[in-house]
């Protein structure tokens, strides 16, 4: 089971994951980046890569994200790849740093 | 709470070396991740070691000397002192020599980890000095080696980093994303630029889904392809005649050798359709800068050796090497400058030496020696052979034996430790200090230690201390700190290490080899190889001497080599084991196995840890044809029986289109212990040697399955 994007990506989209992936395994939509399954290799570089630490290896997810493993899976199949780091969304640094006081 | 970021390296036996920065608090190593500022880690690990500091507090890890109190394999252990193992094992092997002679110890390792100092030659200069028994330790690139050594000498090759200026990508037995993953970006430049990446592989693997071209082939036919590759340039005149002039030897005699080696010929072997490989050669010749890059998989069947001779021949032939980007890559640890006899000092060995080629352990430990005592003792660190070598009911036997005594150095109860009479607990990458090769890249690493040992954990160094002291060993030689073992391990004077400190090293934890940098560096473009004549050996001069494995792998022994004929032209030898060249066989076992490296263990590593069990599964899976799974009545996810006249194992079946048909993928590195009926594919794996450097022929195998 590869890596994962949660729901801690929303609303932030920050893309430094997107920089560091070797295989240009992440999707992205309007709120969030998805990484493909099928494509994920495992090296884990994007988890340290998020700054507000949105992406965990399938099998660590908490029982309530567990639904995102699905969620990567089919958002990826339906939204385009993304192989450069974009802006993040509007108002993300203070989402960040509400995340990390937290 | 302290927290500090300690820099150090991967210990694996992999091609990519990573820099590993480990978080440390208050003592404890909380997380490892790559190290950004390593332009080949480029922040990422891999599914292996992203948590390496899980296997460093695994519950599993075994802290304390250990003396057996059950039968042996039962696991059953009672903690001692090390003061005890100590004694017990000095008094064992003295009373050994007396009574057989040193020859009747034998030690078995290989590159569990493989820094420099703790690594695949630590135990050398002990075990040379006692006269023991000289492990033959060719389980992996052996036979390239030797065939690579006789065409263009030792060098290393392109620079994996090069790569971006390559026009043609040629990964010939190599799942990179799996294998070599952080390579992987190097290539994708290219092919941003324009490059072509062909994938040579039986099997679509995660990399072949990725290329421009993949072509599948039998598995261990890749000599016809590469003998028809050289027929092609020649018959249509697309080599390079003035470096073949001046930079190689035997051309006339190669030409003449590859005329029978026709498209048809190879289409016939391997399975390709011919106008592919006429595509291919001429695509090759005529897109430079032209690389190949060569991995493990492609030696491990009969003619692995020749394989890598025709390979190798390849670019010579079209001038590929004159191009920043061309040639060929395969082992760049010949570029680091390694004092290689201080570290085995065959200088200590007596003049004559039993050789016992260890992935034959279990032949070995149940009688079928070349001359002298039986095996008495067995020493092992770094390796697990209950889970890597060939022939497991004879090692199993081996081991069970209650006449022969068995230390084992590990991290964990192994499959192999529970056969041991003393397990001794050994010290992780975090916990020990190394300076490292790449046999990937070009970056010279240093480990920092993070942490001290867990428990009574010792490096191997220390280790080979305290049993040279137990000895009565005086030669200060054997007691020398690690810091001193560093200093003596490289050759700092040699060109590639100037305007490297070890206070720099020891700082940002890696340097790159003072060498061209990758954007200028053609190591020959103007010949310059390292052989006898200077030039890339078409008709190889070192062949004349006959088959031998390099003195890396033998305790630096040189003598008593196998010496058989070998050809001095490259030719096709065919699989031992295939439906065309063994029909009877074929008949009751008409599936080729191959057993590559699993995705999420690194040979026999994690094999016990649950990250990577989740992702590689508990068990041994099988991944096979839907034709060939539904011809038995298997369907996905069932147990399934693998089996030949040597033996059998059980494993689940996974069905993918991404097998050729009549080929069966059986990653290696399960456990023993996980499996269902304890076995692992070693189970049916042959022991013939392959043609060159005693390489194994795990790979060339036929097997049958059905329903378990």
């Amino acid at each position: 089971m590869p890596y994962v994007v949660t729901d801690l990506c929303a609303g932030c989209r920050y893309t430094e994951c997107v920089s560091v992936c070797p295989v240009e395994c992440f999707h992205i939509d309007d709120t969030m980046t998805y990484i493909d399954p099928e494509n994920c290799i495992d090296c884990g570089g994007c988890v340290p890569a998020c700054p507000v630490g949105a992406i965990k290896a399938a099998h660590k997810l908490p029982p309530d994200k567990v639904e995102w493993v699905e969620t990567n899976r089919r958002r990826a199949a339906e939204t385009p790849v993304v192989t450069s780091r974009l802006p993040p969304l509007p108002g993300a640094d203070e989402r960040k740093r509400a995340i990390i006081r937290r | 709470m302290a927290q500090s970021l300690v820099v150090g390296a991967c210990p694996h036996d992999c091609p990519d070396t990573c820099s590993i920065l480990t978080t440390v608090e208050d003592g404890k190593a909380v997380a490892v991740r790559g190290n950004p500022d390593h332009p080949f880690t480029r922040g990422r690990l891999c599914v292996k070691v992203n948590n390496y500091e899980e296997r460093v507090y695994s519950e599993q890890r075994v802290l304390y000397p250990l003396k057996r109190v059950g039968a042996k394999g039962s696991g059953s252990f009672n903690r001692i002192s090390w003061e005890e193992a100590l004694r017990e094992i000095a008094t064992r092997w003295r009373t050994i020599i007396a009574e057989s002679g040193a020859e009747a110890i034998l030690p078995y390792s290989y590159l569990g980890t493989q820094g420099i100092i703790n690594g695949l030659n630590v135990g050398d200069p002990l075990f040379n000095k006692l006269g023991a028994s000289v492990s033959e330790r060719t389980f992996c690139d052996s036979a390239s080696c030797t065939a690579y050594m006789m065409t263009i000498g030792h060098t290393p090759g392109v620079d994996p980093e090069s790569f971006v200026h390559s026009k043609y990508i040629i990964l010939w037995a190599c799942n990179t994303l799996s294998t070599n993953s952080h390579h992987w970006p190097f290539i994708e430049k290219a092919r941003k630029a324009g490059a072509k990446l062909v994938v040579i592989d039986p099997v679509r693997t995660r990399t072949a889904g990725l290329a421009d071209w993949h072509i599948q082939i039998r598995p261990g036919t890749d000599c016809a392809l590469a003998l028809a590759m050289i027929h092609i340039v020649v018959k249509e005149n697309l080599v390079d005649h003035d470096y073949i002039d001046k930079h190689t030897i035997g051309f006339d005699e190669l030409a003449a050798r590859a005329e029978s080696y026709t498209p048809e010929f190879a289409a016939r072997e391997t399975g390709i359709p011919a106008p592919d490989i006429v595509k291919l050669a001429r695509e090759y010749a005529t897109t430079p800068p032209a690389v190949v890059r060569i991995g493990v998989a492609v030696e491990r069947h009969a003619g692995g050796g020749q394989t890598v001779r025709a390979i190798a021949c390849l670019p010579a032939l079209i001038g590929a090497w004159k191009h920043v980007g061309g040639g060929l890559l395969q082992l760049p640890i010949w570029a680091f400058p390694v004092n290689w006899p201080t570290l085995m000092r065959p200088d200590l060995q007596p003049a004559k030496m039993r050789v016992i080629n260890t992935w034959r352990l279990g032949a070995a430990l149940t009688g079928d020696l070349p001359a002298g005592p039986p095996i008495k003792s067995l020493v092992v660190y770094n390796a697990n052979p209950m889970a890597m070598v060939t022939e497991q009911d004879k090692l199993e036997r081996g081991l069970a034996r209650e006449d022969l005594f068995t230390v084992v150095s590990e991290h964990f109860l192994t499959d192999t430790a529970k056969y041991a009479d003393i397990v001794l607990p050994a010290t992780t990458q975090l916990e020990q200090k190394d300076i490292m090769f790449s046999w990937g890249h070009l970056y010279l690493s240093y480990n920092n230690p993070a942490i001290a040992p867990l428990g009574e954990a010792v490096s191997n160094t220390e280790l080979f201390r305290r049993l040279a002291a137990a000895m009565d060993i005086d030669d200060p030689f054997f007691f020398r700190s690690d810091d001193e073992m560093i200093e003596a391990s490289m050759d700092w004077a040699n060109p590639a290490l100037q305007g490297i400190s070890m206070e720099q090293l020891k700082q940002t934890g890696f340097a790159r080899l003072s060498l061209q940098g990758p954007d200028e560096w053609a190591p020959h473009r103007d010949g310059n190889f390292p052989t006898p004549s200077g030039k890339c050996e078409f008709k190889s001069s070192i062949a004349e001497g006959g088959n031998f494995v390099v003195p890396l792998f033998r305790q630096g022994y040189g003598a008593d080599q196998a010496g058989e004929p070998v050809d001095p032209l490259p030719h096709y030898i065919a699989p031992n084991e295939n439906p065309a060249t063994a029909p009877m066989k074929a008949e009751h076992y008409p599936l080729n196995l191959i057993s590559p490296k699993s995705h999420a263990f690194l040979n026999s590593n994690y094999g016990n840890l649950p990250a990577q069990q989740v992702l590689a599964g508990e068990q041994q899976m099988v991944i096979l044809h839907p034709e060939d799974a539904g011809s038995r009545g298997i369907v996905a996810g069932s147990p399934i029986r693998v089996f030949n006249e040597r033996g059998s194992f059980e494993a689940f079946a996974t069905l993918s289109a991404d097998v050729m048909r009549g080929v069966v993928v059986a990653p290696a590195g399960y456990w023993h212990r996980s499996n269902r009926r304890g076995a692992t594919v070693h189970a049916v794996t042959p022991p013939a040697y392959a043609d060159l450097g005693r390489a194994p022929t795990f790979s060339d195998v036929l097997v049958q399955v059905a329903t378990a």
